[in-house]
């Protein structure tokens, strides 16, 4: 039965929240034992043990180095171990940032500048995402009935996924170039008169190319978190005479969230990443702080690209730790 | 193995399963045990390719694996893994990085069978008495060291890097865009193409594309080109930049199928261009020619390095590889791709007196001639331009590695970001 005193209680050892999200409930010790009582399957160590051995050599370790190395010494054609912080000052650092002659005054590095550019086009790149896949999986979840068209039309989503990254970002190119599908239409219906440049090589393309190639890693999450809303509750509000907006704004938007922010984690780490769309659908006309990587990385310069490497992991750790404490996804899990 | 296909069980899956992966085991491990036999060699796919490797397993009667490699991949595991491969068929402007890794041993030129009849491109630096070295790192100022790996300029006995192909770049354009013939680099950043401009996006490469062109355009004279000053690399990049950002260059290129879907599609009508990919680019039915430039082409040269962990038997085999090589076989196959060879005599024994005529004499082609695939792609009355190839190979500056080559590598980041 709940009163009124257990109910402040309740509320009074409210979890904290973590890095991300909410604690999960301190287990008491009747909780552990129980646990120890109802899983009678393999012992926790055995199962955790080969996920925890291959990240700890395949993840864990190479992140460790490239630490390292980023403080090491370039010779031109490897490294020698040192320790030196010449490196991240020649990330850091502009000639002349304190010198208003300059051109470069007050000019942040190119570095950082790249990782900035990195960062806007991820940007825009999951704000364009959210605005076609949310509707999508609502249409998906909310408005399919039937189980079978669920899955047929999910799995509709999916098929560009069934063909090779490279094939899909090469795919552009025959639509959107000078002579490429969309300029023929256009030239065709007597609308322009020269084929339009703009379409491919383009801030447009590399936009539009990196939407298509990761919109489902959003659809996917959002569609599973508005699947999993109970159906009961909506009934419950339109009973209790809530409009369609205010169910929306209270019940679903909220429930799926975690969908949302899963979604979103996707897509920034996967784009903050990006290296090979560029130069394929922008043409090599910017360059990704992943570009950044490969190019000291040919020359040898491996400190450098360590720090590059380090930078960009930073920045991502950043972004997925803000949208984190943005959504509080345990809540939902 | 055969297994019958109505038979095909989920059991008899299985065991060709374990028998696949029993034999890829044991394959694996006998590839190991023979790398003290055979050689594996690496490079990019100018050379290596799989008609050449194997007609050297046949010629030599020990086996020869090739493997064509992305240029980074290649530095990477040249400077890497000297003990996962035996030659290494690189560049000689890239030893000014790979050589002081100390992955390379000298090679003893009394080895090497013709040496006497290489040509003097390598050597001095003249091919003709008259010709001119060029700037930059021009093979003849890298090939030469000493017994024990010190590079050195007068000429040795020992060697870095055995020449083997070469070839000298310019710019390719569609002569029915253009509407007249290119003759100057100036014509890269001239305006008049401007968003129908193609560059190559590798820094060292690029950079010296755009110096050609602005010294053409009497803006600027570099001291030397292959090794620019920070000054120099400042001046070009500020040139640069307002030029992108206006929208001059179309897209830049960064694999040799980029640089011909760029021009197949339309999207420019100009740009840095590799000598095969015209044929590539004629076989599409799209005209391309390869400009033959009044100051003077870019060249590069590649070559035969041997890797310092190769010793006893495989070192002969390697000495022999390379030496197979240079009698003429390979360099009559990559001729057929315009790559010249550094013993031109032997690569005329084995092309046709048409194709020898065609590709390295410079005369119209007698008739239809094909790549080394067989694939038709000289024109019966074709020619090349500039000429034979004494008369061609007028060099202005080799590809090479600056010393300023991290502020090159990060103003170049800064030029493409405008």
């Amino acid at each position: 039965m709940t009163t009124v005193e257990s109910y402040t209680k309740l509320t009074d050892v409210a979890p904290q929240r973590g890095l991300i999200g909410s604690a999960p409930p301190v287990a008491t010790e009747a909780d552990v034992k129980r646990k120890y009582r109802r899983e009678p399957g393999f012992p926790v160590p055995i199962l955790i043990a080969p996920a925890t051995l291959w990240l700890a050599v395949f993840l864990f370790l190479p992140l460790v180095s490239i630490f390292i190395f980023s403080f090491w010494k370039s010779t031109g054609h490897g490294m020698t171990p040192a320790f030196t912080i010449e490196n991240y000052r020649a990330f850091f650092s502009t000639d002349g940032f304190f010198d208003p002659a300059k051109p470069d005054f007050l000019t942040p590095s190119v570095f950082i500048r790249t990782l900035w550019l990195t960062f806007r086009f991820t940007i825009t790149t999951m704000a364009i995402c959210l605005i076609l896949a949310y509707p999508m999986a609502y249409f998906l979840s909310m408005q399919v009935q039937n189980f079978k068209w669920q899955l047929a039309l999910f799995l509709l989503v999916m098929v560009p996924f069934w063909t090779s990254y490279l094939i899909r970002a090469v795919s552009w190119l025959p639509m959107l170039g000078r002579q490429g599908l969309i300029n023929i239409f256009l030239l065709g219906i007597g609308a322009i008169d020269e084929p339009l440049s703009f379409f491919l090589y383009s801030e447009f393309s590399y936009t539009m190319a990196l939407v298509q190639l990761y919109v489902v890693l959003a659809v996917g999450p959002i569609f599973f978190s508005l699947a999993k809303i109970d159906r009961t509750l909506l009934e419950a509000a339109r009973d209790m005479g809530a409009t369609p907006f205010q169910i929306f704004r209270e019940i679903i938007a909220p429930l799926s969230l975690p969908g949302v922010a899963i979604g979103m984690i996707f897509i920034f780490v996967a784009v903050m990443g990006e290296f090979a769309t560029a130069v394929v659908v922008y043409g090599g006309k910017a360059s990704t702080t992943g570009t950044v990587i490969l190019t000291y990385y040919v020359t040898g310069n491996y400190p450098f690209a360590a720090v590059n490497a380090f930078m960009l992991m930073v920045a991502m750790m950043m972004g997925v730790i803000i949208i984190l404490r943005l959504v509080d996804i345990r809540k939902e899990l | 193995m055969r297994v019958q296909k109505s038979k095909w069980s989920r059991r008899s899956f299985m065991k060709a399963t374990a028998a696949g992966v029993a034999t890829g085991m044991v394959g694996g491990f006998s590839r190991q045990a023979s790398a003290a036999e055979g050689l594996r060699s690496i490079g990019l796919g100018v050379s290596e390719i799989n008609e050449i490797q194997d007609k050297a397993t046949k010629d030599l009667g020990f086996s020869v694996t090739g493997q064509a490699m992305g240029y980074g991949e290649m530095i990477g595991k040249m400077l890497n893994q000297p003990d996962q491969y035996e030659i290494a068929e690189g560049y000689y402007h890239d030893l000014a990085i790979l050589w002081p890794a100390k992955v390379f041993q000298p090679i003893d030129t009394k080895k090497i069978k013709d040496w006497d009849k290489v040509t003097n491109l390598t050597k001095t630096g003249h091919l003709t008495p008259e010709s001119q070295v060029g700037q930059g790192a021009a093979p003849y100022t890298m090939i030469y060291c000493d017994e024990n790996g010190k590079r050195q300029q007068e000429p040795s006995r020992y060697i870095t890097m055995v020449p083997g192909w070469h070839n000298a770049d310019s710019l390719g354009y569609n002569p029915k865009s253009t509407g007249r013939p290119i003759e100057s680099w100036s014509e890269l950043l001239n305006k008049d193409w401007k968003g129908k401009v193609g560059l190559l996006n590798v820094p060292s490469i690029g950079v010296m594309d755009c110096a050609m062109a602005i010294e053409a355009m009497g803006l600027k004279k570099f001291a030397n080109k292959g090794n620019m000053t920070k000054a120099e690399i400042d001046f070009m990049i500020e040139y640069l930049i307002p030029l992108k950002k206006a929208g001059h260059f179309r897209a830049f290129w960064e694999n040799f199928g980029q640089s011909v879907n760029l021009m197949v599609n339309g999207e420019v009508v100009l740009e840095s261009m590799w000598s095969p990919a015209v044929a590539a680019i004629q076989a599409e039915g799209v005209p391309c020619v390869y400009a033959f430039l009044k100051e003077g082409m870019r060249g590069w040269h590649g070559g035969f390095s041997i890797s310092s962990k190769v010793q006893g038997k495989q070192l002969d085999q390697a000495y022999e590889y390379i030496n197979w090589w240079l009698a003429g076989w390979p360099a009559a196959f990559v001729a057929r791709q315009g790559y010249y060879h550094s013993i031109p005599d032997n690569a005329k024994k084995f092309l046709e007196p048409v194709e020898w005529d065609y590709w390295y004499d410079g005369k119209a082609a007698a008739k239809d001639l094909p790549d080394p695939f067989g694939t038709i792609i000289i024109k019966k009355g074709d020619i090349r331009t500039g000429g034979s190839y004494w008369k061609r190979f007028q060099i202005a500056v080799w590809n090479s590695v600056m010393d300023e080559n991290d502020y090159l590598t990060k103003r170049w980041t800064e030029f493409l970001n405008a």
